[in-house]
């Protein structure tokens, strides 16, 4: 189905249509914050990555600390006197490409080692599948955490670890996509007409499983954004004085719960996402199965 | 094939699972992290630390006699010393890990009864209100970092309605039971101290009840559309027929032969539980495995964490083969299928 049908058949219920809204507004907003950033950075000008937010998301107000959420701080201030909001909006940038690189890397491995477990079988199938298996062993998070926290505590190295966590259930899904898409007839067609294996697999199974990977990643999106926001939450994502979501809310641990709002709405942003993202897939799935 | 045959394939697969998940961590922590001497020896440490380090861990060693010495550590359940708690790990972990099983079980008990609840409470109203409401319930916890509901029972219940502790695994003024079984609640009730026992089970419910609402749902999806499949079938409708009322049809006679699929997740949701089990010991100040975890982060404490993966590893490993081993009493007809 071409793009502009499905958003148009999405926009049309009511419930997708909000996860849609929550997942545009987000990578939207990520895209164009994530850009001014990265310009400041190559001009040696950080300010530009501010320039379209209140307020200076690093500079301590000693004078505003710790005050209530209202219509100047709508998530109220933190310790130092900095706008929650302006902090969140300042950090969605990196939620939103540590979301896509995990994602994205964890299909494209996936794909590597499920396709040709289900296209072929046999022994490739035994060798790939039980060592999908042995990454299944490891409560993901767990994992994840050993993972980052012996690599280093940065940015790159929390991407990496998810990927190694996040894979697995990318392969098993293409693996039974593959075994689906091998029996169907315009597969024994392609070979007859004397396509290789290794063609069939990257020209006719990748965008033939495409309809139930696509649903399936979309909700993917947001729980990637949540189990970093743990490695953050735990100190390992992403090195201080950067702000991350999971982080904030780990630093407002100290001022609650009489400062409530330092930790509570940072993590009330990561569930609207996951939300919208979970909402967004849901209704691509209806869709993209129901055929047309 | 027979139930004991089953079994003792499923108890190789697993014993090999767990070779295969403790080379792994090695190649992972050892091989593939650049550079481990200089990052265990923690921020900022001179060159004759490091070197000392490298030695401690034979981390200067060839990777095949690191391999060796890796395996021989772990299957004697020797982890070494840790550095930060100055004490040997395998002792903190048979200090923590009973708290965190303790812990789990009730979480684990809390999930089942939630999820199956709110599942053939869905399924018996099929798109209605009372469906949406449960479906709205399950994706809002769902999306919710562990980190956020931990936070909100403690707000709710604990601060603001005084009707909970807010943290700990018991009383501290009260003196803890004489450990027998590391299990705090077994270990009150052997030393009779009642007193100590409702403490201890005061401070599980709030942790517990975010560990269930964090893992619920899947339980909640597979017993709704296991549900909505026998309410089809013809028994239901015999009972029906028969003048069974509906309530009854529905929560009894389409229930039970619902539940069969719910075994298979069960293992699932425990990998869930002991996850997010990290994040909410920490918030709850409850000192099990997820204290052991997030101390060992904080304080640099490779040795710790690494053992403590592979514990947490072999105990999941162990609940999927007895899950297993369960799911083929109750139904023969995986048996024959594997």
């Amino acid at each position: 189905m071409s793009l502009v049908g499905t958003v148009r058949k999405l926009a049309s219920r009511p419930i997708p249509l909000i996860g849609l809204i929550i997942v545009t507004a987000f990578y939207g907003w990520s895209l164009v914050e994530g850009l001014l950033q990265l310009a400041g950075n190559l001009v040696h000008n950080p300010s530009l990555g501010w320039s379209l937010l209140q307020s200076n998301p690093f500079t301590p107000s000693t004078a505003n600390s710790l005050l209530p959420p209202s219509f100047a701080h709508p998530m109220g201030t933190d310790d130092l006197g900095r706008d929650i909001w302006v902090r969140v909006l300042y950090a969605a940038p990196t939620d939103a490409l540590v979301s896509t690189v995990v994602v994205g890397g964890g299909i494209l491995v996936g794909a590597l080692i499920g396709i040709p477990a289900g296209y072929i079988g046999g022994g490739v199938e035994e060798v790939n599948m039980r060592f999908t298996d042995l990454f299944l062993a490891f409560p993901a998070l767990i994992l994840a955490v050993a993972i980052e926290a012996t690599f280093g505590r940065q940015l790159i190295f929390a991407i990496l670890a998810l990927i190694v966590v996040w894979w697995p259930s990318y392969a098993r899904l293409f693996r039974a996509e593959a075994l689906r898409i091998k029996n169907l007839r315009f597969i024994d067609a392609a070979l007859l007409s004397g396509l290789s294996n290794r063609a069939i697999m990257t020209r006719h199974m990748i965008p033939s499983s495409l309809n139930t990977i696509v649903s399936y990643a979309t909700i993917d999106l947001g729980n990637s954004i949540l189990v970093y926001s743990i490695l953050c939450f735990l100190g390992l994502g992403i090195p201080a004085p950067a702000p991350e979501w999971g982080a904030m809310t780990s630093l407002g641990l100290s001022y609650f719960p009489q400062w409530w709002w330092y930790s509570l709405l940072p993590g009330v942003v990561i569930t609207v996402v996951v939300m919208g993202a979970a909402l967004l897939g849901d209704g691509l799935r209806d869709i993209l199965s129901g055929g047309a | 094939m027979g139930l004991l045959g089953f079994a003792i394939r499923r108890a190789i697969y697993s014993v090999l699972l767990v070779i295969g998940a403790v080379v792994l961590v090695f190649l992972l922590t050892r091989v593939a992290a650049p550079n481990p001497a200089s990052l265990w020896a923690g921020p900022r440490a001179p060159p004759s630390v490091i070197h000392a380090v490298a030695l401690e861990y034979h981390l200067d060693q060839p990777l095949y006699v690191q391999l060796l010495y890796y395996l021989e550590e772990v299957f004697t359940f020797n982890f070494g010393i840790s550095p930060f708690f100055k004490q040997p790990i395998a002792s903190l972990v048979s200090l923590y890990f009973p708290r965190t099983l303790e812990l789990s079980f009730f979480a684990m008990v809390l999930t089942v009864i939630i999820g199956v609840v709110s599942g053939a409470f869905g399924a018996a109203h099929q798109d209605k209100k009372g469906d949406y409401a449960v479906r709205g319930i399950y994706l809002v916890s769902w999306s919710m970092p562990p980190f956020l509901v931990a936070l909100l029972l403690q707000f709710v219940f604990a601060y603001q309605w005084s009707l909970l502790p807010s943290s700990l695994l018991a009383d501290p003024t009260m003196l803890p039971p004489k450990v027998v079984t590391g299990f705090p609640l077994i270990d009150s009730l052997i030393a009779g101290d009642f007193a100590f026992t409702a403490s201890a089970l005061s401070h599980l419910v709030l942790p517990a009840l975010a560990l269930a609402l964090i893992s619920f749902g899947l339980i909640t999806r597979i017993t709704r559309s296991s549900m909505l499949e026998s309410l089809k079938s013809d028994y239901v409708r015999t009972a029906m027929m028969k003048g069974v009322g509906t309530r009854r049809s529905v929560y009894v006679h389409a229930l039970k032969n619902s539940l069969l699929p719910v075994i298979t997740v069960i293992a699932l949701t425990f990998s869930y539980v002991i996850a997010g089990a990290v994040v909410v010991e920490e918030i709850f100040g409850y000192e099990g495995m997820g204290y052991l975890i997030t101390q060992a982060v904080y304080n640099y404490d490779y040795p710790t964490l690494i053992g403590s993966t592979i514990v947490i590893v072999v105990a999941v490993v162990i609940i999927n083969f007895v899950a297993d081993i369960l799911y083929a009493v109750v139904d023969p007809r995986i048996r024959l299928g594997d």
